[in-house]
This record gives C-alpha cells, sequence and structure tokens, in this order.
C-alpha cells in the first residue's frame, strides 16, 4: 500500500528531527458510522541542525494537521495511527505524545517552541505582555526576576522593540509589534527547533519582509532549525533552505529551495512555480483543472492523478514511491524517471 | 495608542465623573416611577386607617373629618399634587420616609433598618457562596471534561436547574421541616429569644437561615455552574490557551490565569448585578420561609397600601441595583483591559 515507507532517507548528518512514515487521521463516527479522514498519509522527512526546512501545499493538504502531530498537540478527533516523530532532544519515545509528561514539559519552549498561525491571537488578552515571557521562559532559564528581565530586554532588541511593551496589553500593540513580540517570545530559551506555522500570513508585505528578515536573522545566531509552514511560495524562496511540496497528506517533491525552484520535477510542483507572477512576463496563467481531493475518500494510487496532465494507467493503480531522483531531490511521481526529467 | 499614565489616570477620572452622573439621574428617575406608580394605586391609605379605627365604634363625624385632614398632613398628602410631590422629594433627601401607615407610628425608617440586616445577611452570604462555588465547579467542570465527578455534577446542576424555585423551597420544608423535622421552618430566629448577641441567639439566627440559604444556594450554584462551564469550554479553544499548552506553562497556572481569568470577566458583572438585587429582598424565599426581611415587608406594604413603605423598600432597592451596576462600570476596565475608557 505504502510504497514509500522503506525507502531510506537520503544521507544527512545528524538531523534533529527525523518523521517516519506518519500517518494520522481525523477518526469521526457521525450517527455510527465511522469516518476517517486521512489528513497525513505516510509522511517521512528529517530536518537538519541549522536549517529553515519549509513545507508548501494549498489549503487542506494537511500541512496543519502534520504540524500538530510532531508538536504533540493531538486532541480527538485527531489521531496517530502509525509511523513515528523523533527528535534529537526527546530520543526513543516516537513522539512527545508518548513520551513521558514532564520529560515533554521539559523540552518544550526550552528545546522546541512555536510561531503560531494567527500570531495575533496567541497572547492572553487581559494580562500584560511581560507574563507570557515569565509564564513561558522563566521556568526555563531561572536565575533573579531582574536578571530574566534584563534578558528579556536585551533580546526584544534584536526585534527592534523597546522595553515598554512588557507592560503593554497585546490589544495596544500593533500586528507587526506583536507579531515581533511573539518572535522574541519562541527564540528567548535560544531553542533548537522552531515550528512556524505561516507566521506572517497576517501581515502585510512590508511587515512581512521586516518580520522574515529578523527571524532569519535571530536564526542564523542561536543556530535553530526551523520547520517552516506556509501556501506561499514567494515567503519559501525568501526563507527556507529545503522545501517540501505537500499534497493530498503526502509529500510529492523535497528539495533544496533553490533547487526545487530552477528545476522542479512533480508536475504539481511545476504548476506552484509557474503559477507565479514573474516581473516583465504578462503571458495568462494557467489555473489547474479539478480541485483538491476530499481526503476522507481520496483518488486511488498518486493522489494527484485526477488533475494530472501527464498521469498514466499506473498513476491510478500504484502509489508512488518518494524516490532520490538526484543529489538530495526526492520526488514521488512515475512520470519522472531516475535522471531527473518528466 | 497607549497614552502615558498620567492622560490614563484622568481619563479614567472623568469616565468616573461621567457614570456618577448617570448613577443620579437613574436613581431620579427610578424613584420619580416608583412616586407615580405608589399614588395610582387605588388603595386609600387614609380612608383604610380611619376606617380601621371607626369600626371600633362611633366617632363624631367633626372628628372624623378632623383625624382625615392630620393623617393627610403626616403622610404627606396634603396640598394640590405639585406641592404633594416637592413635601416628597424634601423628605426623600433627609431620608425621612415618614410613619407607616400599616404599622402606625413607627417610621419607616425603622421598619427597614430592622428588616435588611436579615435580608441583607442572608441574601449576601448566599449570593457570594453559590457564585463561588458555582464558578469554581464550573471552571473546572469546563477544562477537565473527562473528569467522571464533575460531570456528574453537570447532569445534577441541569436537572435542578429548571425545578421552579418555590418548588424547591417547598421540598426542602418537607424534607428537613416535616418528614424529618431537624430544622426550624419559620421565622429568622427562635421567638423566646432576645435580640441580642448572645451565643443562643448567633446559633437561632444560624439554624434558620440553614433551609432558605440552602434553597438559594442550590438553585445558584446551579445556574452558575452551568454559565461557567459553557464560558470556560468556549475559551479553552482560543488560540492563546493552545499556545501556552504547547509552550508547557504549567496545567494549573493555565486554568487560573489563562482560563478562568478570561471567563470570569462576564461571571464578575453578574455577582455585581445580583449583589444590586440583595435589596430587593427574595420575595419568594421570605414568604415561604417566614423570614423577616424586606420581601416581607415589601409585600405586606403592598397588601397594606402603606405608600411610604412602598416607597422606602422600592428607593433602598433601586439604589442597590444602581450602586451595583455603577460598581461593575467602575471595575470593568480594570478587569478587562481591552474595555475602552471613552
Amino acid at each position: 500500500m505504502h510504497a514509500n515507507t522503506e525507502q531510506p532517507l537520503p544521507r544527512q548528518e545528524q538531523p534533529i528531527l527525523r518523521v517516519r512514515d506518519l500517518h494520522a487521521q481525523y477518526r469521526t463516527s457521525p450517527f455510527g458510522v465511522g469516518r476517517g479522514v486521512k489528513a497525513v498519509d505516510g509522511v517521512s522527512f528529517a530536518v537538519r541542525r541549522g536549517e529553515v526546512y519549509g513545507l508548501a501545499g494549498e489549503s487542506s493538504s494537511g500541512k496543519t494537521t502534520l504540524i500538530k502531530s510532531i508538536a504533540g498537540a493531538i486532541r480527538p478527533p485527531l489521531e496517530i495511527v502509525g509511523g513515528s516523530v523523533e527528535f534529537a532532544f526527546l530520543p526513543g519515545y516516537g513522539g512527545l505524545q508518548r513520551a513521558p509528561r514532564a520529560d515533554v514539559a521539559r523540552i518544550r519552549w526550552r528545546n522546541l517552541s512555536y510561531i503560531m498561525q494567527g500570531s495575533m491571537s496567541v497572547l492572553n488578552p487581559v494580562r500584560r505582555v511581560g507574563s507570557a515571557f515569565v509564564d513561558f521562559a522563566y521556568p526555563h532559564i531561572g536565575g533573579s526576576r531582574k536578571q530574566f528581565e534584563r534578558q528579556v530586554i536585551a533580546h526584544l532588541e534584536r526585534v527592534r522593540l523597546d522595553a515598554s511593551v512588557l507592560a503593554a496589553f497585546p490589544h495596544e500593540l500593533s500586528g507587526g509589534m506583536r507579531q515581533r513580540a511573539t518572535l522574541a517570545l519562541a527564540t528567548i530559551c535560544r531553542p533548537d527547533f522552531i515550528i512556524a506555522d505561516e507566521p506572517t500570513t497576517a501581515l502585510d508585505v512590508v511587515v512581512q519582509k521586516e518580520v522574515l528578515g529578523m527571524m532569519r536573522g535571530i536564526q542564523r545566531e542561536t543556530g535553530s532549525s526551523v520547520l517552516f509552514v506556509t501556501h506561499d511560495m514567494g515567503v519559501h524562496a525568501h526563507v527556507t533552505d529545503r522545501l517540501a511540496i505537500m499534497y493530498a497528506g503526502r509529500l510529492v517533491e523535497e528539495a533544496a529551495t533553490a533547487r526545487i525552484f530552477r528545476k522542479p520535477l512533480h508536475p504539481y510542483t511545476r504548476h506552484l512555480i509557474s503559477s507565479l507572477p514573474r516581473i516583465g512576463d504578462d503571458a495568462p496563467r494557467e489555473g489547474l483543472g479539478g480541485s483538491p481531493p476530499n481526503l476522507a475518500d481520496p483518488p486511488s494510487g498518486c493522489r494527484f492523478h485526477p488533475r494530472c496532465p501527464l498521469a498514466t494507467e499506473i498513476c491510478r493503480r500504484e502509489v508512488p514511491a518518494m524516490l532520490e531522483a538526484d543529489d538530495g531531490h526526492r520526488v514521488a511521481c512515475f512520470a519522472v524517471d531516475q535522471g531527473g526529467r518528466a | 495608542m497607549s497614552g502615558t499614565p498620567g492622560a490614563a489616570m484622568s481619563g479614567y477620572l472623568a469616565y468616573v465623573g461621567r457614570r456618577l452622573g448617570q448613577f443620579l439621574l437613574v436613581v431620579f428617575i427610578g424613584i420619580n416611577i416608583a412616586y407615580v406608580v405608589t399614588h395610582a394605586s387605588p388603595i386609600d391609605p387614609v380612608e383604610q386607617s380611619i376606617s380601621a379605627v371607626t369600626s371600633y365604634g362611633n366617632t363624631a363625624p367633626a372628628a372624623i373629618e378632623q383625624m382625615r385632614n392630620s393623617l393627610r398632613e403626616l403622610y404627606g398628602l396634603g396640598g394640590t399634587p405639585v406641592e404633594q410631590y416637592l413635601q416628597f422629594w424634601k423628605r426623600i433627601l433627609r431620608a425621612d420616609f415618614g410613619p407607616s401607615m400599616s404599622a402606625f407610628p413607627t417610621p419607616v425608617g425603622t421598619l427597614i433598618a430592622r428588616a435588611l440586616p436579615w435580608t441583607v445577611g442572608l441574601l449576601a452570604v448566599s449570593t457570594i457562596v453559590a457564585w463561588g462555588l458555582g464558578n469554581l465547579l464550573g471552571g473546572l467542570a469546563g477544562y477537565y471534561r473527562q473528569s467522571q465527578g464533575l460531570k456528574l455534577m453537570g447532569v445534577v446542576a441541569m436537572g435542578l436547574h429548571p425545578i421552579p424555585y418555590y418548588i424547591l423551597a417547598m421540598l426542602l420544608l418537607i424534607v428537613f421541616g416535616f418528614l424529618w423535622p431537624v430544622l426550624p421552618i419559620s421565622g429568622g430566629s427562635a421567638m423566646n429569644l432576645p435580640q441580642t448577641l448572645t451565643p443562643e441567639f448567633v446559633l437561632s439566627v444560624l439554624q434558620h437561615a440553614i433551609l432558605p440559604a440552602l434553597s438559594l444556594i442550590l438553585i445558584g450554584v446551579g445556574s452558575w455552574f452551568l454559565g461557567m462551564r459553557s464560558l470556560v469550554s468556549h475559551v479553552v479553544a482560543e488560540d492563546f490557551v493552545v499556545y501556552a499548552e504547547l509552550a508547557g506553562v504549567r496545567p494549573r497556572r493555565i486554568l487560573t490565569s489563562y482560563v478562568m481569568r478570561n471567563a470570569l470577566v462576564p461571571q464578575v458583572t453578574g455577582l455585581a448585578m445580583s449583589l444590586g438585587g440583595i435589596f430587593n429582598g427574595a420575595v419568594i424565599t421570605e414568604k415561604v420561609f417566614g423570614y423577616p426581611g424586606l420581601g416581607s415587608l415589601l409585600v405586606d406594604a403592598v397588601y397594606a397600601g402603606d405608600y411610604g413603605l412602598v416607597l422606602g423598600v422600592t428607593t433602598i432597592s433601586i439604589l442597590g441595583v444602581s450602586i451595583g451596576v455603577l460598581a461593575i462600570d467602575l471595575l470593568y476596565p480594570l478587569l478587562d483591559p481591552r474595555v475602552k475608557i471613552s
């Protein structure tokens, strides 16, 4: 069924995160009839130390479910039904939800932090911004409160925020300031791994560029690894080192970001990239026919085949394995030969 | 945006001034309505008093006429309607409601002062206990949704909630007063005890308060519990709660500072309203349990056509509710920093 499960991952030195054949479902039983939405279906990848790993895909491709599974934010009806998630700083459990609570509490924020989608609403509206720093980071950093406060203020300077934001309530800050405060909050412990879920989607482009630049700067300084998720290919081109493309709950392609943009292999990736506007090119963009599949009842074989211009008989029958087409360039498509050409 | 502390302070003072003005206006209008309504009553207290006196034997018509005039004078019913109205406000401002017509010649003020401690003691204690208990249990039930004990509480609250209050009160009376007669069924304290602060008297007051307080608390806890549980179940799904959980903030901290703190804001409004409403007296409670409070006093005054007493009790309750509302308005900006003072 899952032909890609046993495929060895590309050679990497010391991955900080290794996801193996992860399967996650939303299980509900309306009117007593069991129903499973396979939002993540056999995903494998690894993130190296110090890199920004991008994850792209359209809405309802399973990006958010994948992140929730990795972060251990699993609540019914979401269920992990197979595979493992292994962080280098929490080895041996195969997933946060399987590790002892005390261990998970210790690594949260110390080693693993988040910048969430909708960062506007992630701060407690009735408490001052400074209290979030105390609640989130003080247990990990310790020392005297004075010393901690000095450290927070110094860190805020990196995102060009004044110490006065600590005494402000979230609603008193602008969207950009709040986002920068959240960025400072997520990086104050110098975590090994940061999960960034659509961190700049709600911001206007000018602020977006500013925040992304700061994020990249702090990441280089602290050496953190980042799993950066957004549907915005422009942002990926700007920020990520390597990029994986997700379609209907599966990865379809993974390579260095520059390489994907220069030489996309999968028909879906090629379509994503050719749809990006370029200055001076006013040729009309072609839309992709059809719509993303219903994950409660996905198409057989390759899930992209109903929309794929290159689909053949085998695509309908079998699931293409994620194979290395070229140096570090993996793709799951029967139409791509091993030489790296479609 | 966020102004200087000095500007914020003077803004708050201006806000307090405006609210105080509104408060006085509301009280003025309320007392006027009470005046009009009592004077529109078909019962003429003067004629009632006269018929009470004359029923004991023959009285000369001239003496009756003289009595009628002096009673009118005493009750503030002499002169033209305008003169009566001005006379009324003169008395109100001196907190003088005149003599009671039904308990002549005891002043209305004395009757109210006698009833007030009973009502306030019973209702303040049971309102606060019900609010505290209901919100605590409701908050826990909303947060720990898997707990069997709290689920059971929810079922009990749901079951108690729709029972009409007087049925529940009667049931308590029947069970603890007749079937298992362990508690007194009527009055505020034992008849034969002098009302001084002796241990016997205090014990007797407590014994007599158990049933009425229990009936109020049972109903009150149920409704606060259900309200708080549904508020909390909405707050736990908010981004800032999920984010704090992912950050590994201690569950107890999340429950208090993140979940309860946000859910309590509307509940505090409810508490202030209920406390303001105390001065209406709990008419049904006091009637069912024969409690010597404001509620009983009001009902008796209405039956006797005792203008002065009705107006006195009404004025006290108008003041009570208005002060309650004023207190919320003044406290709200402190509870929820998002409330704009403008």
